[in-house]
């Protein structure tokens, strides 16, 4: 069967592109301006760039509130996906690789993981304080369910998907069954947890923001919810231009990080249900 | 309509230069000259680098010379259109359209009636011999099967000229050999003008009149061979591997 | 016409989520935590059927599915509509996608703030959010398969006489429909997500609005319920999607 997806092209990417991008940001920059100058744009809704910048400065010398710069901010932040991604690594990583591996357990289990991953972590926050109250806890515990079922199920698949070829390559070459899972099957799986992680990350990244919007003033979702409760629009926008480029920084960071520990396997994308 | 003495195809002093992104530039093909006469089956072959697809996609108007000029009865080509019908070496099949709709692609953006168009196609799909796999998805179909419905595909535009590119090529020996047979069948069966490009000097000899030989970097004109073995040809005869021996000395 | 090996399957599938719920009334009967914040199934069930009548709950269900798709019809015809016209149009492309790109890092509901400012507590911001929600995945996976088609398709239908729009609705969307498809399930999924905490922060009805009433009377069963009926119909919903439409429709790429 032949493939219709034979010779696919890579999406574009050059110097003169980037160009023609900030190029184009720069004429929608300026004409923001212009349009709240000649008072075409009310300024409360919509603060020009001028505006944002010095928004910024504040946010970096001063702070907002008071004594919170953006890099306390970004630092609490940054903290609580850590610890709750690290938390996720450590439960999903191995628990996915026993269960790939046996496939009874797998066939028990799979339905529940399926649901598990339909309900969408954010709804689980005033479970989660009521459980554990409105402090870091239940906060880092949101992060670590969430990033802990993506984790799962790509590990989960990337063991039963090891291709068979393998495995009685292995087996012909008087492979031990302990050697077999450390030394073909584990290798094998990487690829697959390793996007399973970097989708995790990118989840942290959506749920910390969401989450920290409540019961806390510091992180950026903290920001700009208490920004906005001050009326300042123009240390919202900053405040969600910064995460903006901390998720664009996490991503590139990843895919960084892949190339270099799996260079024989970059670009796998992550498993759809 | 145009008669048969003036040539379908004319290829005239030829060059095609490409640029890269990057601003290098590479010589595809170097004034290269020969014409295609009506009915006629030709043959372009030669190692990897001659330009024979390049030339292939000049005369079906996807590319343009950056010299010289390429000629459809007489007229400058211009761009592609169903008076050239085109094979490609993956099929290129619209998957989500079963066979009977592939085929009638072509005649429904010209506007002809529904029941005009089934009619038509039905009489492809049994000129390839693919009676009841019509309504077959491209994926349900083996490769053979696949090229079967893209010659039909192109033949449902009655177009005058049939460009093939490597149409075969893609397929194991076994299944090759009997596509060349079909080929010649439908060929002779609806006379169209064929310029075929191949790799397989075996398959230019069993199937064509004449055959262009280009040599590579950059494609020129090397030899022109006529072939002058009534057909059926068998492929195993002392003039066949005659024919072959000069073709092969000709490219190596 | 099951096989044996179905057969044993769904069999497993059962005993791992009974023996899930079993575990979980277990742990509750032995009170290891205080039975008010961990309730166990059958208080969840008795709290949901005495809580939440079942024509009140209609009304819940109906206000969440009206709000999630409107949000989402918005952002499926603005992405793919934005997603063709890119990918069709390469100059277009690279002008619109410079501030798309900046803009789909944001994680959707980091606009909430700037919803709040721009259309205060009432629907729209919450459709807002929705909408951006569908949007960007929607839009991204259009895109995508509008540049990665293969281009010898292109060219095929070229030879078959085709050009400009012609080209673009026969030929190119065609083609891209499955990655337009993936983008569309991607999207709805992810606007569940963004529609249950829209609802927590503002809203008079609908399954988040019943989990933040949860919160203030304190009945943690209630939800507990809630977020089961959250899942449920995300699942359900997505399980029809697939179903019907991928695979009946794009069979060609999605039973292979």
């Amino acid at each position: 069967m032949q493939s219709s997806r034979a010779g696919r092209r890579r999406l574009p990417g050059s110097v003169g592109d980037a160009l023609i991008g900030l190029a184009t940001i720069a004429v929608l920059l300026a004409l923001w301006e212009i349009a709240v100058q000649a008072g075409a744009l009310n300024d409360y809704y919509f603060p020009p760039p001028s505006k944002l910048a010095r928004s910024l400065v504040t946010l970096t010398t001063t702070g907002f509130p008071r004594g919170v710069t953006v890099f306390s901010h970004i630092g609490a932040t940054l903290m609580r996906i850590l610890l709750g991604y690290a938390l996720a690594t450590v439960i999903a990583i191995p628990l996915g690789l026993v269960i790939g591996s046996n496939d009874r357990l797998y066939q028990a289990v799979n339905p529940i993981i399926i649901f598990a991953r339909s309900v969408a972590t954010i709804s689980l926050l005033p479970l989660a304080v009521a459980w554990f109250g409105v402090g870091e806890i239940s906060r880092v515990f949101l992060i670590a369910y969430g990033c802990s079922w993506i984790i799962l199920t790509n590990t989960i698949h990337g063991v039963r998907v090891v291709d068979p070829r393998l495995l009685r390559a292995a087996e012909v070459l008087g492979t031990s069954r302990r050697d077999m899972f450390y030394r073909v099957v584990l290798p094998a799986s990487l690829p697959r947890i390793f996007a399973g992680m970097k989708v995790a990350l990118g989840l942290a990244f959506l749920v910390i923001v969401a989450v920290e919007m409540i019961g806390t003033v510091e992180g950026l979702g903290a920001l700009i919810m208490e920004a906005r409760t001050f009326y300042r629009t123009d240390t919202t926008i900053v405040g969600m231009v910064i995460i903006s480029l901390f998720g664009f920084l996490l991503s590139k960071f990843l895919d960084r990080a892949e190339r270099a520990l799996l260079p024989w396997a970059a670009g796998l994308e992550e498993v759809e249900r | 309509m145009t008669d048969t003495a003036t040539p379908r195809i004319v290829i005239d002093h030829v060059t095609k230069e490409f640029v890269s992104r990057e601003g290098e530039r590479a010589l595809a093909l170097a004034d290269v000259s020969f014409n295609v006469g009506a009915n006629e089956f030709v043959s372009i072959v030669g190692r990897s680098g001659c330009g024979k697809t390049t030339l292939l996609n000049m005369v079906a108007g996807l590319l343009k010379p950056s010299s010289g000029r390429v000629l459809v009865n007489n007229r400058p080509v211009e761009k592609p259109g169903p008076d050239r019908g085109m094979v490609f070496q993956q099929a290129a099949l619209f998957p989500w359209l079963t066979a009977i709709d592939n085929i009638e692609f072509g005649p429904r953006n010209q506007g002809v009636p529904k029941a005009e168009r089934r009619r038509q196609a039905q009489a492809l799909i049994e000129l390839v011999r693919l009676s009841g796999f019509e309504n077959k998805y491209p994926h349900e179909l083996s490769g053979g099967m696949q090229q079967r419905v893209a010659i039909a595909r192109a033949l449902a535009t009655d177009p005058e000229i049939l460009l093939m590119d490597e149409p075969f090529g893609a397929l194991d020996e076994l299944t090759r050999s009997q596509m060349q047979d079909e080929l010649l069948r439908i060929w002779e069966a609806s006379r169209k003008t064929v310029l075929l490009v191949t790799h397989s000097i075996f398959e230019a000899l069993f199937l064509s009149d004449r055959i262009i030989i280009l040599s590579p970097h950059p494609g020129r004109l090397r030899k022109e061979v006529k072939v002058d073995l009534p057909r059926p040809r068998q492929r195993t005869s002392k003039e066949f591997l005659e024919y072959y021996e000069e073709v092969h000395n000709a490219i190596f | 016409m099951k096989t044996s090996a179905f057969g044993r399957n769904l069999w497993l599938s059962w005993i791992g989520v009974i023996a899930l719920v079993v575990v979980w009334q277990v742990i509750v009967a032995l009170q290891v935590i205080n039975p008010r914040i961990f309730p166990g199934p059958i208080q969840v069930l008795e709290t949901a059927l005495t809580r939440v009548p079942v024509d009140e709950l209609f009304g819940h269900l109906r206000a969440s599915l009206l709000r999630v798709a409107s949000g989402f019809a918005l952002g499926a015809v603005l992405g793919i509509t934005v997603g063709i016209a890119t990918g069709w149009y390469r100059r277009l492309g690279k002008v619109v996608w410079a501030p798309l790109e900046l803009l789909r890092p944001i994680p959707p509901l980091a606009w909430i703030p700037l919803a709040l400012i721009w259309f205060g507590l009432g629907e729209e911001s919450k459709v807002f959010i929705i909408f951006l929600s569908a949007f960007f995945p929607i839009v991204t996976n259009t895109y995508k398969g509008m540049i990665q088609t293969d281009p010898v398709l292109l060219r095929a239908a070229q030879t078959l006489g085709l050009d400009g729009l012609r080209l673009l609705a026969r030929v190119a969307v065609p083609a891209a429909l499955p990655d337009i498809a993936t983008g569309l399930r991607i999207g709805w999924s992810l606007s569940f997500g963004s529609l249950v905490a829209a609802e927590i922060l503002a809203a008079r009805e609908g399954l988040g609005f019943l989990v933040m009433r949860g919160r203030e009377i304190g009945e943690v069963g209630l939800i507990v319920y809630a977020i089961i009926l959250i899942g449920i119909l995300n699942l359900v919903t997505d399980h029809l999607f697939y179903e019907f439409v991928l695979k009946r429709r794009l069979r060609w790429h999605f039973s292979s």
